[in-house]
């Protein structure tokens, strides 16, 4: 049953590859998304039960590819369906090509295979199609600036795939299995040392696909260049790099005996801070929300490996909360984008007056970001930081102020008078970026049901303990906005920060320091 | 553990292929390194499903008898996959560089890059 969640968006991309009027295919399209939904919501009603197990080709359990539905995998999927949705809704009054409507649903289809697959090696054949895709739809508009880009992008992931693929090479040798599930019971009983180089190899590997510190620089280049569509940058942002959150999350069930949490928690650290340091720096909007996603996947790191009582489902739930603010964020600024004819922030003005649904949803994914009282960031910000001691949570302070600074910087482009001719968005697109909006407020308001409804864990948060952080809030937005107007406004450092850009040589130089590194601090530490 | 020779050699050829990824200013080349890359890869599955005095799951030998000494095929299915999707991703980079040499004029990654922020 689970292979169909991924036959049936191939099938309908190739349908729409060969349906010839353009209106036709859009209808599909959105008939085959809510479909789609529908199906992902059953596929977690049905994990409710326990985990759904189906061996392709009635194999044994072993022998071949097994797909698996656990608790985990069916909000991954949940969250996918939902995300195309909402993008096939965008994009439905929109000029599209039929290989625009081809591209998302392939890409669709890997990701889904991603979140439902048990194999190792499965995982690399639909990670390799959707770098391709990914590839395609980057370069979509074929400009100047975005050849470069993609470019970048497909060598640096085919790359990090042969590193997946060696350590890949060494679990089999270990293990003599590629299951998940299997190979996790059998390198319990390995001997340590046997596992660093697979665990440095594919701790590697998924710090690039996450964008984690020394490895980020392609995440701006694919999710901010011109000539990608900004539904194919809200996809990206919200969902793609949620991939790699998602196999970190397997790969350490898989290495259960070495521990390499300090170590990413510090990398998570660094990665947040740097990641809203370059976004503070950017002029252009969309780049100010790419650098911005570097910064939350490292939230989203600190959580998932902080250790504190509540710091995991924290970290789980941010990754949810990141993909509809995220979403909404980028979807509205190519909205924005499209009627002022600008990148710029500092000649974008007014929005809210001219496009007033826009500037609203605007609104709500920027307080939501910046883990404002009653929004969907505050929620798991709370949890993330919560029970745990000093030095981290005046950390998470910081980084609260910092991603504060950068959207204060982001929201001037909310109010004021322009003297440009905007054109109307359509209505449908409103419609969908206001969902998006609106679940930001609403995934803050009922946290706790969402938290037991999608990880079917029971949380509380402490009316005290959430004012105080209301009242911090307040504080580091006055602090925030007093650090933008006399420090970053025209500071040379960070127009010296916005310069940095790393060639594909040293993004390969990163990654070999990298898993030198993770190499080096699993084995001593 | 026993190491065979060609595990070794495969190990060594994957890195000498990614120190030609750091040096390499064109990007053919950086492709190139790639390819080997995916090779020293490819060679390093195949030494996992061979130890000496072991026979291949064929026919002519009665391999029923003697599961023992039997080599391990799945390895090489893999590698089969591997290979194929390396061929069609290696295509598309070319495509792609084709793509870019008509708009840039250039091969080179440092020049593109200067390109590209034209």
């Amino acid at each position: 049953m689970l292979a169909y969640y991924v036959i049936v968006p191939i099938l309908t991309a190739i349908l729409l590859y060969t349906v010839r009027i353009e209106k036709v295919a859009r209808i599909i399209a959105i008939i085959a998304q809510t479909g789609m939904f529908g199906f992902a919501v059953y596929l977690f009603a049905l994990t409710q039960d326990g985990e759904i197990i189906n061996a392709i080709g009635n194999y044994a359990n072993v022998m071949g590819i097994v797909l698996r539905a656990d608790a985990l995998s069916a909000v991954f999927v949940l969250l996918t369906a939902f995300v195309f949705l909402i993008a096939a809704f965008y994009s439905f009054n929109k000029q599209t090509s039929k290989l625009f409507w081809f591209l998302l649903f392939v890409w669709q289809a890997t990701l889904i295979g991603i979140f439902l697959t048990g194999d190792l090696f499965n995982v690399f054949v639909l990670l390799e199609i959707a770098t391709v895709t990914v590839t395609v739809l980057i370069m979509f508009d074929r400009n100047n600036r975005s050849l470069y880009d993609g470019m970048i992008y497909m060598m640096v992931n085919i790359v990090i795939m042969q590193f997946y693929l060696f350590g890949l090479g060494y679990i089999y040798k270990l293990t003599g299995v590629m299951d998940m599930y299997t190979s996790a019971a059998l390198l319990n009983e390995t001997a340590v040392e046997q596992l660093y180089l697979p665990y440095a190899l594919l701790m590697t590997f998924v710090a690039l696909k996450c964008a984690l510190i020394p490895l980020f620089s392609w995440l701006p280049k694919a999710h901010g260049t011109p000539g990608a569509p900004s539904v194919v940058s809200a996809v990206l942002s919200g969902l793609h790099i949620k991939s790699g959150v998602y196999l970190f999350l397997r790969f350490q069930a898989v290495f259960q005996q070495v521990d390499g949490s300090a170590f990413f928690l510090t990398v998570g650290t660094v990665t947040c801070i740097a990641g809203f340091l370059m976004a503070m720096s950017q002029k252009d909007i969309k780049l100010i929300l790419a650098y911005h996603t570097i910064s939350q996947v490292g939230l989203i790191m600190i959580g998932l490996n902080l250790g504190g009582p509540y710091s995991h489902i924290g970290g789980l739930y941010h990754v949810i909360n990141h993909a509809a603010f995220k979403a909404a964020l980028f979807l509205t600024a190519g909205i924005i984008e499209k009627a002022y004819g600008t990148r710029n922030v500092y000649e974008i003005k007014g929005v809210l007056k001219g496009m007033p649904v826009v500037g609203a949803v605007t609104v709500m994914a920027v307080l939501g970001i910046t883990g404002a009282p009653f929004f969907n960031g505050s929620i798991s910000k709370y949890f993330i930081g919560s029970g745990v001691g000093m030095p981290m949570s005046g950390i998470m302070m910081f980084i609260n102020l910092g991603t504060i600074i950068s959207f204060i910087k982001y929201s001037g482009i909310l109010g004021g008078k322009t003297d440009r001719g905007v054109t109307k968005p359509g209505k449908i697109q409103q419609g969908s970026v206001l969902v998006l909006g609106l679940l930001c407020l609403s995934l803050g308001l009922w946290g706790e049901w969402f938290i037991a409804l999608l990880f079917n864990n029971t949380v509380h948060v402490d009316r005290m303990g959430y004012l105080e952080k209301s009242i911090i809030f307040a504080v580091t937005v006055a602090a925030g906005y007093f650090i933008f107007k006399y420090f970053v406004k025209g500071s040379p450092l960070f127009e010296r920060i916005r310069k940095i850009d790393l060639s594909f040589k040293a993004i390969c130089a990163a990654m070999g320091i990298f898993f030198i590194t993770v190499l080096l601090s699993v084995s001593l530490l | 553990m026993r190491y065979e020779l060609v595990e070794i050699f495969s190990v060594i050829m994957f890195f000498i292929s990614f120190y030609g990824l750091l040096v390499s200013k064109s990007i053919i080349k950086s492709i190139v390194f790639m390819v080997i890359m995916e090779s020293a890869v490819i060679m390093f599955f195949l030494s996992l499903g061979y130890r000496r005095g072991i026979y291949p799951p064929i026919d002519g030998y009665d391999y029923l008898q003697d599961l023992e000494r039997v080599a391990d095929p799945l390895p090489q299915a893999l590698m089969i996959t591997a290979i194929v999707i390396g061929l069609s991703v290696t295509a598309v980079k070319i495509v792609m560089l084709i793509t870019m040499f008509r708009k840039y004029g250039t091969t080179d990654w440092e020049t593109a890059r200067k390109k590209s922020l034209e």
